[in-house]
């Protein structure tokens, strides 16, 4: 914990004069023995923890992580600011030409999550969509009590949003007057407490605070994200600017090691990418 | 300090009468002129700042009133700014309610808590009172957003229904903020009433009640109104509380209880991934907010300046 603690504020005090300064990178030439790993906060758990771990194996090598978001890590690897981009979505077309290389690193499912109290418990996809978008605002419409729905949303940087518009909402705009959180951590908070309350949060970050409730008459498990029965999933990625070498190439070797992907992916409630779809 | 202050412009030195040149040695008038131009250098830097901030935020922001038109961004309803659609004017609105509001909540309790320190508590009473009130004002904006996000959501969304974001939240958290500010000012305003004043109200036969409400608020008016303009300044520029409890939805609220975006807020939830016109836009919106302070100011100084020509 304290290490963790240590990492995570080491790598705030290196990144921030970092991101603010955009444009100039670490220098090439001598050997690198800090790399810097930026963007999706749905990656954090596993970047973060794989790179305690790969310090405790090299001492001499340090990774430091930060969550700022999938688009802000495309944006800083794009322009040499870190050495991974961690994005919990796909490249936009545009993003598709700066010559990022992809590798996977595990699967990520999203699951809509209510509160414990609400007595809905399954919704098609059809449904979802529609209540994300306003069409339906009262939970009676989907056999719940006669009550409005409190719609929670995610901000415009996070990848889950994206993610979930693009597979629940096929890209339909989401409700405006839906309360638009900063993070996943809000989300849940804010769902747990507010009895008609309904968001989307990763898998991952489903504890027993909220409901997950079934899209589809499948309930997000490990088994159906690994199997691809439950809809509403996604690849996250890690992006370099060319192909991965040196350091670059030793913690991405690292976190696709089974220690990583069979502990810490699956701790973190995400599936390896090995035994995933694709 | 890049091009220097005009020195020779104070260059004369103001001496007090009888106090020659004879008087004093040239070490001691060198250490004069040196710490007067030191001050001096000192409030420019604050001006240089002022001046440098509002350049760059014109320079960076101008182009989205060439790009969507004045009338479209400060007038359009529409805050889209990933489809491109740049429209402000509920975020102004947004930003007024939230403001009035507080103002509402927030004002009253602040001129009461200066007539209770200035006319009404002993010495004893207000060695306390006036501490703790103090202390409202140096509590980081982040732990009010805090306090709001944690303890006060949840209740406002029980007893609403709701999720507790919303302008009801963002009244109270406001409302708790800009009361040291209002209150200390109002107290001045009701301390540098002259004693006379109330002496010869009392000598009248008026109660305290009558004395305070019909004499010294009425003397005492223009430093209150300052006040008040001074903590609407602080309300309506506030962000970080403001950001944890409004809920950002980019849409005028249907009730008190529904999430909603202000100016300050839109900066702060879209700055780490704008980019292009969307950054811009965020420029202009500061823009808006700087002439929204510059008014303020300017409304102070100008209702000072005529309270002096009245009173």
């Amino acid at each position: 914990m304290n290490r963790r603690l240590q990492v995570r504020v080491v790598a705030l005090v290196v990144l921030i004069p970092v991101l603010l300064m955009s444009g100039c990178s670490s220098s090439p030439g001598q050997t690198k023995t800090v790399l810097t790993v930026t963007g999706s906060t749905t990656i954090l758990p596993i970047a973060e923890v794989a790179a305690e771990m790969f310090h405790e194996q090299h001492t001499d090598l340090r990774v430091l992580v930060a969550g700022v978001g999938s688009s802000a890590g495309i944006e800083s690897v794009t322009n040499g600011t870190c050495d991974i981009g961690t994005s919990s979505r796909e490249l936009t077309p545009q993003e598709k030409t700066l010559g990022l290389v992809d590798t996977p690193v595990a699967f990520d499912a999203i699951a809509v999550i209510v509160n414990p109290a609400n007595p809905v418990k399954a919704l098609t996809k059809q449904q979802a969509a529609d209540i994300f978008e306003g069409k339906t605002t009262n939970w009676k419409d989907v056999g719940g009590p006669d009550e409005p729905i409190g719609l929670v949303n995610r901000d415009e940087a996070s990848g889950t949003r994206d993610a979930f518009s693009k597979i629940v909402l096929g890209g339909a705009p989401f409700d405006p007057k839906a309360a638009v959180l900063p993070g996943t951590g809000q989300v849940r908070a804010v769902v747990a407490d507010s009895v008609t309350s309904v968001g989307y949060i990763s898998l991952g970050f489903v504890d027993k605070s909220v409901k997950a409730v079934s899209i589809d008459d499948v309930q997000p498990t490990e088994k159906t994200v690994a199997d691809g029965t439950y809809p509403v999933s996604r690849v996250l990625h890690f992006f370099t600017k060319g192909k991965p070498s040196g350091l670059t190439k030793q913690y991405t070797d690292f976190v696709l090691s089974s220690a990583i992907q069979n502990k810490v992916v699956r701790d973190a409630g995400f599936l390896p990418v090995a035994e995933g779809r694709k | 300090m890049s091009d220097g202050p005009k020195l020779d412009a104070v260059d004369v030195p103001v001496k007090p009468a009888g106090y020659g040149l004879s008087t004093i040695s040239r070490a001691t008038y060198f250490k004069e002129a040196a710490l007067r131009n030191l001050f001096l250098v000192c409030a420019c830097v604050a001006v240089a700042g002022v001046a440098l901030i509002f350049l760059f935020v014109g320079w960076r922001g101008w182009p989205i009133f060439a790009k969507v038109g004045l009338f479209s961004f400060l007038g359009g309803g529409v805050w889209h700014p990933t489809v491109g659609q740049f429209g402000i004017l509920t975020l102004i609105v947004n930003s007024l309610l939230a403001t009035l509001g507080a103002l509402a909540l927030g004002a009253p309790l602040a001129v009461g808590t200066a007539v209770f320190l200035s006319e009404v508590a002993d010495a004893r009473v207000r060695a306390w009172v006036r501490p703790a009130v103090e202390l409202l004002a140096g509590i980081p904006s982040v732990v009010y957003g805090f306090f709001g996000l944690v303890l006060l959501r949840p209740i406002i969304a029980k007893f609403s229904g709701g999720l507790g974001f919303g302008l009801f939240t963002v009244w109270i958290i406001l409302a708790v903020m800009i009361l040291p500010t209002i209150a200390a000012i109002s107290e001045d305003a009701l301390r540098s009433v002259p004693e006379g004043i109330r002496e010869a109200s009392y000598a009248m036969g008026a109660t305290k009640w009558q004395t305070i409400w019909r004499v010294l608020l009425p003397a005492a008016k223009i430093g209150i109104i300052d006040a008040i303009i001074l903590g609407m300044g602080r309300a309506i520029g506030e962000t970080m509380a403001v950001v944890m409890v409004a809920g950002n939805a980019p849409v005028i609220p249907n009730g008190i209880f529904a999430p909603f975006l202000t100016l300050t807020t839109v900066i702060v939830m879209d700055m780490p991934y704008a980019a292009g016109d969307h950054r811009t836009a965020l420029f202009g919106v500061a823009i808006v907010l700087f002439v929204i302070s510059m008014i303020f100011v300017a409304s102070i100084r100008i209702i000072s300046r005529f309270g002096r020509e009245v009173g």
